[in-house]
């Protein structure tokens, strides 16, 4: 990151609109052409050193709203927190200052070893407590309220006792924190496990929803033909996930809308195409009642 | 019913090193658990494969990929990443190269491995402040004895047997001719990585001057450096590094190093 004596401004807040993940191969001609798109979000463990990619996102950040994403904090480890990494993503937050920080219901840390994926937690009242201690120790040391975003999954285990809407609820009832409903990972999930998309829809608190992620996901058949849902962000958004969207701002009204994409990165006219589609979406339901604001 | 902590340790030890606890836990659902495990598996491999690849440039353009995945796998399963700032991982994948057999019969690679890290340091290190001449000069003429420079986080120093400088660069430019024009019976290089605003520099020092720098960037005294330096004009080369931001700060150390005192402006 910059020299810490940079003092930064908070950046506008995220409008109800739609945004694009920013990666680096997107770096340059953001900066260079400042395209249409109401907001960015960068994952945040891309922005922990120094050298040039903080400095691109330094001047970026000038002319956009940001979130910080963050995917290695481990809310849902046992063992507690890793302090120096919270302590890491801390600095990053108080020096991008961004309107958004959002984290995932999930692990990747034990035993001190950081396993570099989203893990699946079970979904039990032992969990619940755990993941709900952790984020009050986040939301306590960064000082800000975060989103916790629901995961797309591709195995449930024995012992769990708690359907994962119920669980999202309970955490956010819990510690105060927002839900980043990711609408792919919802269709994923539902699709790979037999739920029902809607339920799942239906029994999030509209309240708490401070975003939504929307992203396309890949169809892989196993050698015994069992078809699993692989959510690896790395095409268009799938007509099916653009009609559970359309169902989410229905019921949770206009929220700021984010097209993630980090497989195979196309050019950022295709993304920009994505949000220009979510976008159009966002405006039918601009100005109906009962909407949450961003965080 | 496992705690999470046991599922946890569970799991981890199942993607990372195989074991097969983990299965136990899983639903089947129509697809055996150690099928759905592998497609975690398979991610957390991927992933950290990717950033090895990304933190060894070289390495991996010098072997092919295949080569690469290889010794990644080993490497990752005896030592994968302590946090989650893929950045920093791994400054002992060159160690390992060094002492991995299949790669032996290329003598350079370990160094051009140490190389790759330098750089990589240089590309993700935090930032500092260079320190200002005027505060050290204002020390410094009082000869005080005890005191240590600090280097800057990206500032980097690699020794190696071959000409890894000229290897990295031909490498890294898929130059083919310049590969094949390199000496590798060349004498060893002393080299100094370090962040410049048009991205890494990699300098040859003469071997007496990469000493005393090294002397300086592991915490010396600087009159004991400057008095082990030898025929080098130590002066005139700790200029040029307060110039070029290779130091960031200085410390005077008082009562036989049992209490540091750091001075700032």
């Amino acid at each position: 990151m910059s020299s810490s004596t940079t003092a930064a401004t908070t950046c506008g807040p995220i409008p109800a609109r739609a945004g694009i993940g920013l990666r680096f191969p997107h770096h340059r001609v953001v900066a260079e052409t400042r395209p249409d798109v109401a907001w960015l979000e960068v994952h945040t463990e891309n922005y922990l050193g120094g050298g040039a990619t903080p400095a691109w996102l330094d001047a970026i950040r000038r002319d956009y709203p940001i979130s910080c994403h963050g995917v290695g904090l481990s809310l849902g480890t046992a063992e507690g927190l890793d302090r120096d990494h919270l302590a890491r993503i801390g600095r990053a937050v108080e020096h991008f200052a961004p309107a958004l920080v959002s984290e995932h219901l999930s692990w990747s840390v034990a035993g001190g070893q950081y396993l570099a994926d989203l893990l699946p937690l079970p979904l039990t009242d032992e969990a619940l407590a755990v993941v709900c201690r952790n984020v009050d120790e986040a939301q306590e040391f960064l000082r800000r309220r975060i989103l916790i975003e629901n995961p797309s999954s591709y195995l449930r285990y024995r012992h769990s006792t708690i359907p994962e809407w119920e669980f999202l609820t309970a955490v956010a009832a819990r510690t105060g924190c927002g839900i980043l409903c990711d609408v792919n990972n919802i269709y994923v999930s539902a699709q790979n496990h037999g739920w029902d998309a809607s339920t799942y829809l239906a029994a999030l608190p509209p309240a708490s929803i401070g975003e939504i992620h929307l992203a396309g996901h890949a169809i892989r058949r196993l050698d015994d033909g069992t078809v699993l849902r692989i959510d690896d962000h790395g095409s268009r958004v799938v007509p099916a996930v653009w009609t559970l969207y359309a169902e989410a701002l229905d019921r949770f009204g206009p929220v700021p809308t984010l097209i993630e994409w980090d497989t195979d990165i196309p050019p950022l006219a295709t993304l920009l195409d994505e949000a220009h589609a979510a976008q159009a979406l966002l405006d039918r339901y601009r100005g109906r009642a009962g909407h949450a604001d961003a965080a | 019913m496992p705690t999470l902590r046991e599922l946890q340790r569970d799991i981890a030890h199942g993607l990372i090193a195989r074991g097969g606890a983990a299965a136990a836990h899983v639903i089947a659902d129509g697809l055996a658990p150690a099928a759905r495990l592998a497609i975690y598996r398979n991610t957390v491999i991927a992933s950290l494969t990717t950033a090895l690849r990304l933190s060894y440039p070289a390495v991996h353009r010098l072997v092919g990929a295949a080569f690469f995945d290889s010794a990644a796998h080993l490497f990752l399963a005896a030592r994968p990443p302590r946090g989650a700032c893929l950045d920093d991982y791994d400054p002992g994948f060159a160690e390992f190269l060094a002492g991995f057999a299949p790669a032996a019969t290329i003598p350079y690679l370990a160094g051009v491995a140490r190389l790759d890290w330098a750089v990589n340091r240089t590309l993700h290190a935090p930032d500092a402040d260079r320190l200002d001449p005027v505060r050290l000069a204002a020390v410094a003429a009082a000869n005080e004895p005890h005191l240590r420079l600090m280097p800057h986080p990206s500032v980097g120093l690699v020794h190696a047997e071959h000409p890894v400088d000229a290897i990295w660069r031909a490498v890294v430019a898929q130059d083919d001719r310049a590969m094949a024009a390199i000496d590798l019976d060349e004498r060893p290089v002393f080299l100094l990585v370090r962040r410049t605003a048009d991205g890494p520099a990699i300098a040859r020092l003469a071997p007496a001057a990469w000493r005393f720098t090294a002397s300086l960037c592991a915490g010396q005294f600087l009159q004991d450096a400057i008095a082990t330096a030898g025929e080098i004009d130590a002066a005139s080369l700790l200029a040029s590094y307060l110039i070029d931001g290779v130091f960031t700060d200085f410390a005077v150390e008082h009562d036989s190093g049992r209490q540091t005192m750091e001075i700032r402006p």
